[in-house]
């Protein structure tokens, strides 16, 4: 042992060159030291759930910040990085995920995309939500602004994947949970929508509750065009019912006399109250303008177009209005159409008859009185007899041959006053008419089929 | 420690035979040695360093530095006593006792 004091002062020259390894070493090893250590740490926390994780490595310290879910896991992940072979020090600069309090959470559709905002409690839980997402709007941008935050309630995910369910049947709009309560405002994409996503919120996870819901239907729309060139009536939209459709359908074909009817209606639920009883006196009005467009959206008519004559525009804007069910509004762009040109007797006539062999002008059952469907091929006739100022016009009654000769008398000749009447009202000079009625006298047709009588109750226009 | 065995091991084995080369010259060495009084402070400095890396109170590379330098010092030390210790058994064994 004595010698190896001895021999011990004489080790100190080794240490010259001992001191150039260790410079090597410590020059060579520290920068690959520290990444493998940086490494090692990750790998210790790849199990964790944590949040902007980062980890610095400076010689054998690790300083390791990170957001934590829970308490728990925040030391268990400060435990594990503690417990990687090599490390020296931990710096702990981990801390909790902020608590939202309320625990907020939005989805938000405008036309192209979806934004989810708010917190979420979990990064799986942000990735599921996003994904679900993705899947439920093919096609539609999903932009993520969510945080993550503590504090959700429980069953949060079932009851936000509900929701993005029910954000596809939206055209825009918001949904949103405040802790345990669900907000939901915006439009349904289509007819029945509304009714869907109260269907679905009935499945709410337990603990759940809807605060608001302001989904609103879309418009449930009908609409007809009256295309003077093509002689079309296009209807398009939504009819409740397959009844109502051939009810609206039969009107049409009563009162476009020329037309013919384009029907491509579809039957929907949403229709408002009322709406067949709108709708039916609203394509009346049509039927008297010489083009024109009718939109029926929920409870408002919408009807724009040409009338034939001022008279005419007046007695629409101010006439069909009382005809709507309670609650529909009017809404009338009616101008009057240009003039035509003038024409002399002989066209005039050539342009009554032509009218009168489309249409014929319709009366209610043994009465004088003319029926409203009449009345697109009354304007028309009148629009006629303003074109030839200076012809005078026999209006004349006729009837079939059922019933006593004087009571078809009378009746033709109240018949064809109720004509002439309309005819005034419409502005023209009450001298340029005159009314006669022929009762049975005068049969176009044989009178022992049902065909031939229709032909013999008639209205001539007879220029003089 | 262990890690840093494993992750130096190179450097290591290199003063272990640096100590061994070192000790079997200390023997037959002629020179001047170190004085008991500057050994003994050599001495305090080697177990103030020991203290401080145990304590861990320098922080950083530093830290690791001094590690390292004490983790390759004990070896050299290692390789000098076995180094001294074998010449001198050899020594011992050429020269017949006198």
């Amino acid at each position: 042992m004595h010698g190896l004091f001895r021999w011990s002062s004489k080790w100190w020259p080794g240490v010259v060159p001992l001191v150039v390894f260790w410079a090597i070493a410590a020059w060579s090893n520290t920068m690959p030291l520290e990444s493998d250590l940086a490494a090692r740490a990750g790998a210790a926390l790849k199990d964790t759930v944590l949040d902007k994780t980062r980890i610095a490595v400076n010689g054998r310290d690790v300083t390791f910040a990170a957001d934590a879910f829970s308490e728990d896991g925040r030391r268990s992940a400060v435990t594990s990085v503690d417990a990687v072979p090599g490390v020296r020090l931990v710096n702990d600069e981990t801390r909790l995920v902020p608590e939202a309090k309320p625990f907020v959470w939005t989805a938000e559709r405008d036309v192209v995309r979806v934004t989810l905002g708010g917190s979420a409690p979990l990064p799986a839980s942000k990735g599921r939500l996003l994904e679900a997402a993705r899947a439920d709007l093919g096609g539609v941008e999903v932009v993520d602004q969510m945080n993550l935050s503590r504090g959700a309630p429980p069953r949060f995910d079932n009851a936000a994947l509900l929701l993005l369910d029910q954000i596809a049947k939206l055209k825009d709009g918001k949904v949103t949970i405040s802790d345990d309560k669900i907000s939901l405002a915006g439009m349904a994409r289509d007819l029945g929508g509304r009714e869907a996503i109260a269907a679905a919120l009935k499945n709410l996870p337990e603990g759940f509750s809807v605060a608001a819901n302001e989904i609103k239907a879309p418009p449930y729309i009908f609409q007809a065009y009256k295309d003077p060139v093509a002689v079309t009536l296009t209807l398009t939209g939504y009819v409740p019912d397959n009844n109502v459709h051939a009810a609206i359908a039969a009107a049409a074909a009563r009162k476009f006399f020329s037309e013919k009817v384009v029907d491509n209606l579809k039957a929907s639920v949403g229709a408002p109250s009322g709406f067949a009883a709108a709708v039916v006196p609203a394509l009346g009005a049509l039927s008297r303008l010489s083009t024109g467009t009718l939109v029926v959206s929920d409870r408002e008519v919408k009807l724009s177009g040409d009338a034939f004559f001022d008279a005419a525009a007046a007695q629409i804007r101010s006439g069909l209005p009382k005809e709507f069910p309670q609650g529909f509004q009017l809404k009338a762009d009616i101008s009057v159409k240009p003039a035509v040109a003038p024409v002399d007797a002989t066209v005039c006539q050539q342009l009554f008859s032509e009218l009168l062999a489309k249409g014929k002008i319709r009366f209610e059952s043994g009465r004088a009185s003319i029926d409203p469907d009449s009345a697109g091929l009354l304007d028309r006739l009148t629009e006629t007899a303003l074109r030839c100022p200076t012809a005078d016009i026999e209006i004349a009654g006729h009837t079939d041959a059922d019933g006593e000769d004087a009571f078809n008398q009378a009746l033709s000749e109240k018949r064809a006053q109720a004509v002439m009447d309309y005819l005034v009202k419409a502005g023209l000079p009450a001298g340029r008419f005159t009314a006669t009625g022929y009762g049975s006298t005068q049969p176009v047709a044989s009178n022992d089929t049902d065909e031939g009588k229709a032909q013999n109750r008639r209205i001539d226009f007879l220029v003089r | 420690m262990a890690y840093l065995v494993t992750f130096h091991w190179g450097w290591l084995l290199a003063s272990l035979l640096l100590g061994l080369a070192m000790g079997w010259i200390a023997v037959v060495h002629r020179g001047q040695g170190v004085s008991k009084r500057i050994s003994r402070w050599l001495a305090v400095l080697a177990a103030a360093l020991v203290a401080a890396a145990l304590a861990r109170a320098i922080p950083g590379r530093p830290g690791y530095w001094l590690d390292l330098g004490l983790v390759m010092f004990a070896p050299y030390l290692f390789g000098c006593a076995v180094g001294s210790w074998l010449r001198d058994w050899a020594l011992s064994r050429s020269t017949p006792a006198a």
